[in-house]
């Protein structure tokens, strides 16, 4: 996948460049702990971003205060708008989290080299997302004290949640998204701890990271069983992170809503998630890897090879938009077609040419490879994602909320400073969390850099067989033996 | 179909009255002394049952119709109003203005205790206080000897009061006093007077060939509308025969919009038409004088002489109102209309002895002269209604002791200096004469709401036994008053006395004449107008009294100002209808502020085009723009202290919306009635614009077929129920493909799932329909009909149901959320939020670019939950708050409830209605049901709480109350035993409820009726409410508009 | 326990030691390496991990579990929605794999511990600090008269430090 502007050394195949050129600036096994365990411990600068994170919650969290207080009328729902900001922006952050899970499940199965760096900081990503988004539901229910009725539970009252309701659809797919993601999270940060806690000199910082550690030896019995069950939590991932969007997805597609009411919605989706994650990842490792100094690692073939992904998924999502319309005119459906005319021409084309224009032209500078090189641009172009891709889900709900069978209630929709403040106190929350983390915790994987080194050797030998397994699963050929 | 006329209800209301039979000494204790504060029994009359309604009948009051009632009563409060079925007048239908009676009673701002102004500060007074000053001001009068110069002004009713009034008046000296129903059509009055010698003959639609209009809207305000509703509806239903309806006049009312040809005429036009049609002047000079279409008008002439009888009538209000009046009587004759379309013989007496407006304006000049010694106002309220120009409040302000019986702390009331409320009428006793030779009684139904503050008065009197009272002060008049109050009076007056009394009661009717009061003739009157041709102004002002609001009366009632207007479906606010061609021209857009200047006055509102206004023309309503003599700060509920005097007419009417008779000259016509065309006005955009609280999203149907019609002379062609003119095919569009779903509990059955088990079936699990099911088998599928045909928009439908399922009114300025929030009145219904279970939708047909023009149709599709047999409602829910019961009904389990609102975005028709704020919560501000509105809530019905949603629960609470009385007598519930809210109440009897799986009920044959169509049936959603398409009468030859 | 602990700056040396050690019948020997590496798996040769019945049995477990959960509460109180059936299969497929993808997944996390003997309290003999980072080690469990011959392998292959523990 990742194929780079240098020639690669010839005998190799062709899709796994070497360590040479993976990362041609990392020499040592020390020089790796030594860099990336340079990156923790707090700066003024950090300290700043995170009260400006938790600044914008508390703001969030004082609006929500009010809402539950008053009602959901302090919010700007006007029916027959029942749906808002509140659920596009759930449908966002759920899109977000994707591309943690695809980076690090998906093109671990690939054996997609350029994963190796940023996997870490995109899977921190998913799980804050997640935790975000999974407000959402809450926040916007009319009695948010009751959400708890949704979640299948022995209870005196012996009654259940409707199993044929897509929002417990929703309550499975998601909290089982956030217990995995968060698993493999840790699971994967194993290792690292263990690097931590073995530098470390404060006794009681020792001592907390040797819980956190569960006391990791890097013996061989552990790494074996750990590769294996890493594999397998991949396996699993990978077919999860696409069903949780199409689940998501069927909130919409399983009603009879014209503009809800379509098969596309499932694959429309996905790709829509990844698109909007691989923008997400963008707006994060940029300015990350200039902060951290860590441009080697992150190197711009990674870049590179992670726009080629962003373009490809833009266009699955333009196809989506175009059949979408075709669908509707070829239909015959009168509903269908008044809602789609009204959408791009009517009172809402405002919204759907800012998505159009954000997710489908933009990204179109991705075929230039020098603007795929170019971090400035790319990140650029990822705030543009992020912003369409809220518009996306924006057109998907209001709009369609707005226009629907009965012309007596056609209807439009004006948020409240309410809603936007919640809105704002998403992110505060999102950025608050992964602020933390970046500080306490590695934000690459070092025992995976390692991997994909050359180890230290007596002998000069020609390694480029085993780096070419670098990133390989071991078992494959450890069980030839 | 008139055959369901007085079926639905029936049933229920043989067995109130037997319960009643028993009540008249329950309504006797309503002037007994046992209780003094309405709280629940704690030990309950033999008569009351906790938990199960007492029925009265008594007689409402208004308008001057004196429709009959039936108060339903619980644990002594009356909780619903709903028509006598055995009233000759009403037939137990009841409008919206007569269903909010309840409002009235109840309402907030009432006056809980006497009050005395001294030195312009109100002092709350005892009421023994009150009665003796109330004595000494007219002694000290008579003493003056001024008592001649008194004057009472009085709210028009009929019965014995007036006559009451007029002996305690001439017992002091004073003379009769003014009976004032601003409403009332003094030209019609007067032209029938003089043509059939009574005030109001009694009219029949059904036996009309045709029926013409000349801006009579005897659907809104015009005459004794429910009577007139419920005839017009029977004739318009007959499937053949059904008389054509046309309606001339410059503006198409609620009446107008029912009409199947409108001849929009400009105003004053109708003379020329009138004495055209009668045969005076030629067809020719009338259109060109008139402004109107040569070859309709020929058409119409033609087809008057063609049609006889015919039923024509008049309700012009501009200065030739009386020769209209006269000239459409000369029509009528004839066309032979005279005894059989127009009843004289059977006049309506509610219409007798209403004094002209030339009369009070007569008053007025007389209390200006400083002739007036004591001025009395019951019920009237002169300081809105009469014109600015008119400077009523200097005039009023010249009278020494001025009295008001007023229950409410109306503009003029705020200009008296004692006040002694009067009770409600539902609190009271009197008669009424509604139809010559019927007296309805009029009967406490409940103790008054607000308790008396005197030792020795131990219930608050009302205004009679005041008088009573007051008389048996005075030596010399106390011998004419013997009885110890009214009541007692009313018994003594009564042929046969307290027993023939108390044997009436429960029915509320008995035979006899009231004696008419005793009055001078009329002098005559001389027209004091200028001519409406020498105004300025480049419109016609065009004034009419609110459907709901009538002429400003109704402005205290949430519910009425909840209510969307009929025709322009705005609510809490008033408008300036323009039409949209004129609005173009003028770069006029819907919501922008117009300011609308006359020689009069200056208002500003906002504009709404309407196709149904003459392109010269604008129109306003009347109703709205109470105002506080002296400035009062903006109401809140939270500061808000009881008992605090909400001048202005109340916290729900203050500072809302403009008073179009501020714009008036001082003008009555010939028959001395005010004249309300009586000028021209200059219109100018001001810049502002604001969103108008209306109800209505798009008012065209985009070819959806919501609202099907078919031409009459279609209907017997063969697949005349197919399809529809207005309606495009859409996929799976199959007409009656929806009958097996409506015969079984869920639609699923007509698919062979669930439901009623057939041999193959045996064993297989149904869930609810399991044999083993401890909530039994389904029996039933509760269903509806909606006749379009009958259908007038009139809205009594939402009132009904407002008040037996506690729905909240959410629009009031202050019941919007708290921080950074817009306070404009009616914001939440600008915000789509309105609550109402059923709404009215109004569809226009025809004119789709808005150009002048008569050939536009409206629609009116009473819209409400559907009970889908397939509920798309029911599986997005993910707690199952709303599932499907095994009689079919699509239930909402409020407790359940966590607000997700997916279960509003599946719903195709809209008809679910979310919880934004605590409207039933009584410490927040967006509270609904203010102390002691609160007493009306029905209290078998949840009142909801913050963040669920509810919907049309096909009053599922009288359902269970039937089959449990069903079971309760060991039988099984008779067809058409009882109905829910909407459908008792309709006017129009449009409304059929009913059990479509069971044949012998009325509502499974009218759903095979040829003209029966589901809404969106392609969605498959099987449906339980059926609509039955309107039917046109389009003039010969002409095409049915095309939306 | 008894045995001698030897670092390893190379990864080539700590491979031909454990051959080494290996050819002299050193039985108990564990490998720590900061990485996974095919020569250590090669040069230990053990089987394939067996995390992998774990996660096939809990898998399994879990996508029935997640069947039977939305059946049996559908018909444990049957209430019709929408007219459709009470236990409606399609729909529910969804529940049984997010319930497989979340129990076998846990599955596969506790097996891995399980396996591998973690989480484990204290670190015990045998392990330094250094193997975390750039070192590796090769810890020979063996009886203090062997002891010797062990030390002298490692040395041989140039390891940067032995020493006994015990």
């Amino acid at each position: 996948m990742a194929t780079t502007a240098t020639p690669l050394p010839g005998g190799q195949r062709p899709n796994i460049p070497s360590a040479a050129v993976r990362f041609p600036a990392i020499k040592t096994y020390d020089q790796v702990d030594r860099e990336i365990a340079g990156t923790l411990g707090p700066s003024l600068g950090w300290f700043g971003a995170l009260g400006i994170a938790i600044l914008c919650m508390l703001i969030g969290a004082t609006a929500w205060t009010y809402q539950i207080h008053e009602g959901l009328g302090a919010a700007g729902y006007q029916p027959p708008v029942m749906w808002g900001v509140y659920i596009v922006t759930f449908v966002f952050w759920v899109g977000i989290g994707h591309a943690g899970t695809l980076i690090s499940a998906i093109l671990y199965l690939f054996r997609a080299g350029f994963r190796t760096s940023i996997y870490r900081a995109s899977e921190a990503m998913t799980v804050f997302a997640v935790m975000t988004a999974g407000l959402f539901p809450i926040l916007h229910l009319g009695r948010p004290w009751k959400f708890f009725w949704l979640i299948p539970y022995p209870n005196w009252r012996l009654i259940w949640p409707n199993p044929k309701s897509p929002l417990v659809w929703d309550v499975f797919a998601i909290l089982t998204y956030l217990t995995i993601s968060s698993t493999f999270l840790y699971i994967g940060l194993i290792p690292d701890i263990a690097i931590l806690r073995d530098r470390e000199k404060n006794p009681i910082r020792k001592a907390i990271l040797s819980q956190l550690s569960l006391g990791w030896r890097n013996s061989d019995r552990e790494w074996r069983h750990f590769t294996r069950a890493y594999l397998f939590l991949a396996a699993f991932a990978t077919p999860l992170v696409l069903s949780v969007h199409s689940v998501v997805s069927f909130d919409f597609a399983m009603a009879l809503t014209p503009g809800w009411h379509a098969t596309i919605f499932p694959p429309y989706f996905v790709a829509g998630a990844i698109f909007s994650g691989i923008g997400m990842v963008f707006t994060i490792a940029i300015p990350l890897r200039k902060a951290f100094k860590l441009e080697h690692y992150i190197t711009l073939n990674d870049l590179d090879a992670a726009a080629k992904l962003c373009l490809f998924t833009s266009s699955v999502v333009g196809l989506a938009y175009l059949t979408e319309f075709q669908v509707a005119w070829m239909s015959g459906n009168r509903f269908e077609q008044d809602y789609f005319w009204n959408r791009v021409f009517g009172q809402w084309a405002w919204a759907a040419w800012i998505m159009l224009i954000c997710n489908v032209v933009l990204p179109l500078s991705l075929w230039s490879q020098k603007l795929r090189r170019n971090p400035a641009w790319l990140f650029i172009l990822s705030l543009f994602i992020n912003l369409g891709m809220w518009f996306e889900r924006f057109v998907i709900v209001v709009p369609s909320l707005s226009h629907e069978f009965e012309p007596w209630q056609w209807g439009t929709y004006r948020p409240t400073w309410v809603d936007y403040s919640i809105l704002l106190g998403s992110f505060g929350w999102f950025f608050m969390w992964f602020l933390l983390f970046i500080k306490q915790l590695p934000v690459m994987a070092m025992a995976e850099i390692k991997e994909v080194i050359l180890p230290p050797m007596r002998r000069r030998r020609d390694f480029s067989h085993d780096l070419t397994q670098g990133v390989v699963d071991p078992d494959e050929t450890g069980a030839t033996h | 179909m008139s055959q369901d006329t007085k079926k639905p209800g029936v049933k229920r209301r043989e067995f109130l009255k037997v319960l009643g039979a028993t009540s008249a000494a329950v309504a006797a204790a309503g002037c007994s002394e046992e209780t003094g504060k309405l709280i629940p029994y704690l030990v309950s009359p033999d008569q009351t049952v906790p938990g199960v309604s007492t029925y009265y009948a008594t007689t409402c009051r208004e308008c001057s119709a004196a429709c009959g009632l039936i108060a339903e009563t619980r644990d002594g409060r009356a909780i619903k109003l709903e028509g006598n079925p055995d009233h000759p007048v009403n037939h137990g239908a009841l409008c919206a203005r007569g269903q909010s009676a309840l409002q009235g009673l109840y309402n907030p701002d009432r006056f809980r205790s006497p009050m005395v102004n001294e030195g312009g500060a109100w002092k709350v007074i005892t009421w023994d206080d009150a009665i003796t000053r109330l004595s000494q001001g007219i002694t000290q009068t008579r003493g003056a000897n001024r008592a001649g110069g008194a004057v009472f002004i009085n709210q028009h009713e009929s019965g014995s009061f007036p006559r009451f009034l007029d002996t305690w008046l001439a017992g002091f000296g004073m003379p009769p006093h003014l009976s004032v129903d601003f409403e009332s059509d003094a030209a019609a009055i007067e032209a029938n007077r003089r043509t059939y010698g009574v005030a109001w003959p009694s009219l029949s639609f059904k036996d009309a060939k045709i029926i013409v209009s000349f801006g009579a809207d005897f659907l809104d305000s015009w005459g004794a509308n429910v009577p007139q509703q419920l005839d017009f509806a029977d004739a318009r239903a007959r499937l053949d025969g059904a008389p054509r309806f046309v309606y001339i006049g410059p503006r198409r009312s609620l009446t107008g919009l029912n009409a199947d040809e409108w001849i929009a005429c400009k105003p004053g036009g109708e003379l020329a038409i009138a004495n055209a049609l009668a045969g005076k002047g030629s067809i020719q000079q009338a259109a060109t004088d008139a402004g109107v279409d040569q070859a309709a008008l020929q058409a119409l002439a033609t087809e008057l002489a063609a049609n006889k009888p015919a039923l024509v009538l008049s309700g012009v209000s501009g200065e030739s109102a009386l020769d209209v009046a006269l000239a459409v009587a000369a029509i009528n004759q004839a066309s032979g209309a005279v005894g059989v379309t127009i009843k004289p013989a059977q006049p309506l007496t509610g219409f007798e002895g209403i004094a002209h407006t030339d009369q009070l304006l007569g008053a007025v000049e007389r209390m200006r002269a400083g002739q007036v010694s004591v001025a009395f106002v019951r019920g009237v309220n002169p300081a809105y209604h009469l014109p600015k120009a008119s400077n009523f409040a200097d005039a009023f302000a010249k009278v020494p002791l001025r009295v008001s019986f007023s229950s409410f702390p109306d503009e003029t009331t705020e200009l008296c200096n004692l006040i002694i409320p009067d009770l409600h009428s539902l609190e009271s006793w009197g008669d009424a004469e509604p139809i010559r030779g019927t007296i309805a009684l009029q009967q406490p139904v409940m103790d008054p709401v607000f308790p008396t503050n005197s030792k020795t008065i131990p219930v608050a009197p009302g205004t009679a036994d005041v008088l009573i009272q007051v008389a048996k002060k005075d030596a010399t008049v106390a011998s004419k008053f013997a009885a110890p109050d009214y009541r007692a009076t009313l018994i003594a007056g009564f042929p046969g006395g307290a027993q023939a009394l108390g044997a009436a009661l429960p029915k509320g009717l008995a035979a006899g004449t009231i004696p008419a009061r005793t009055l001078a003739a009329a002098p005559a009157v001389a027209p004091k107008t200028t001519s409406i041709a020498s105004t300025q102004g480049e419109f016609f002002l065009i004034t009419y009294p609110s459907p709901l609001l009538g002429d400003g009366r109704g402005a205290n009632k949430p519910w009425l100002q909840e209510l969307p207007d009929p025709v322009t479906k705005v609510s809490w606010s008033s408008w300036i209808e323009i039409h949209p061609e004129t609005a173009q021209r003028l770069g006029i857009d819907r919501g922008d502020i117009l300011e609308v200047k006359t020689a009069n006055g200056t208002v500003r509102a906002p504009a709404f085009p309407y196709l149904g206004v003459h392109k010269d023309a604008i129109a306003i309503p009347f109703g709205r723009g109470h105002r506080a003599a002296h400035a009062m700060p903006m109401f809140d509920p939270k500061t808000h202290t009881v008992g605090e005097v909400q001048w202005g007419y109340g916290r729900y009417a203050r500072d809302l919306g403009i008073n179009a008779f501020d714009l008036l000259p001082v003008g009555t016509h010939a028959a001395g009635g005010f004249i309300w065309t009586a000028t021209k006005a200059s219109v100018s955009k001001t810049g502002d614009n604001e969103a108008l609280p209306s109800t209505e999203g798009s008012a065209r149907q985009h070819g959806r077929g919501i609202a099907q019609a078919v031409n009459a002379a279609d209907l017997n062609k063969p697949g005349a129920g197919e399809g529809g003119e207005a309606k495009e095919a859409l996929p799976g569009d199959a007409s009656h493909a929806f009958l097996p779903g409506l015969r079984s509990p869920v639609a699923a059955d007509a698919q062979g799932d669930l439901g009623a088990p057939t041999a193959a079936d045996q064993g297989k699990n149904k869930g609810l329909y399991r044999e083993d099911d401890i909530r039994g088998m389904a029996k039933r599928r509760w269903a509806m009909t909606i006749d379009l045909a009958r259908c007038t928009g009139c809205s009594a439908c939402i009132t009904a149901c407002n008040a037996e399922n506690n729905v909240p009114t959410v629009g009031a300025f202050w019941q919007n959320a708290t921080i950074y929030a817009d306070q404009k009145p009616g914001f939440n219904i600008t915000r789509g939020r309105e609550m109402t279970w059923i709404r009215l939708e109004r569809y226009f047909e025809g004119n789709p670019d808005g150009k002048f023009g008569q050939d536009f149709e409206t629609r009116f599709v009473p819209m409400l939950c559907q009970h889908c047999g397939n509920a798309p409602c029911e599986p997005v829910c993910p707690v199952y708050a709303t599932y499907h019961a095994p009689d079919g009904l699509n239930v909402q389990v409020y407790n359940r409830c966590v607000g997700t609102r997916y279960c509003s975005n599946n719903c195709p028709y809209k008809v679910r209605y979310f919880n934004w704020f605590g409207y039933g919560e009584v410490d927040r501000k967006q509270y609904a049901f203010p102390e002691p509105l609160n007493w009306q809530l029905n209290p078998d019905v949840t009142v909801r709480g913050k963040g669920v949603m509810e919907k049309c629960s096909f009053c599922v609470q009288r359902i269970r109350e039937a089959e449990n009385r069903a079971t309760l007598e060991h039988r099984e519930l008779q067809p058409d035993e009882f109905t829910v809210a909407c459908a008792q109440g309709c006017p129009s009897r449009a409304i059929t409820f009913g059990d479509a799986a069971d044949p012998n009920w009325t509502v499974a044959q009218l759903a095979n009726d040829k003209r029966a169509y589901h809404v969106f049936e392609e969605l498959n959603t099987y449906t339980a409410v059926v609509y039955l398409k309107k039917v046109n009468h389009p003039a010969a030859g002409a095409t049915a508009p095309r939306a | 326990m008894q045995g001698v602990l030897g670092a390893f700056r190379e990864i080539d040396s700590a491979v031909e030691a454990i051959e080494d050690l290996k050819k002299e019948r050193f039985g108990d020997i564990t490998v720590f390496t900061p990485t996974p590496r095919h020569e250590f798996e090669h040069v230990m040769a053990h089987g394939p991990s067996k995390v992998r019945i774990f996660t096939l049995i809990f898998g399994l477990a879990g996508v029935t579990f997640g069947y039977w959960i939305p059946v049996w509460i559908s018909d444990y109180w049957p209430l019709v929605v929408g007219g459709k059936a009470i236990a409606t299969w399609v729909p529910f497929t969804i529940l049984g794999f997010e319930v497989m993808v979340l129990v076998g997944g846990l599955a596969t996390v506790f097996a891995m511990f399980a396996l591998a003997h973690i989480p484990r309290l204290t670190m015990t003999v045998g392990y330094d600090a250094r193997f975390s980072g750039a070192h590796f080690g090769v810890w020979v469990v063996t009886d203090p008269d062997r002891a010797d011959d062990a030390m002298t392998v490692l040395k041989k292959h140039g390891a940067e430090e032995v020493r006994r523990e015990r």
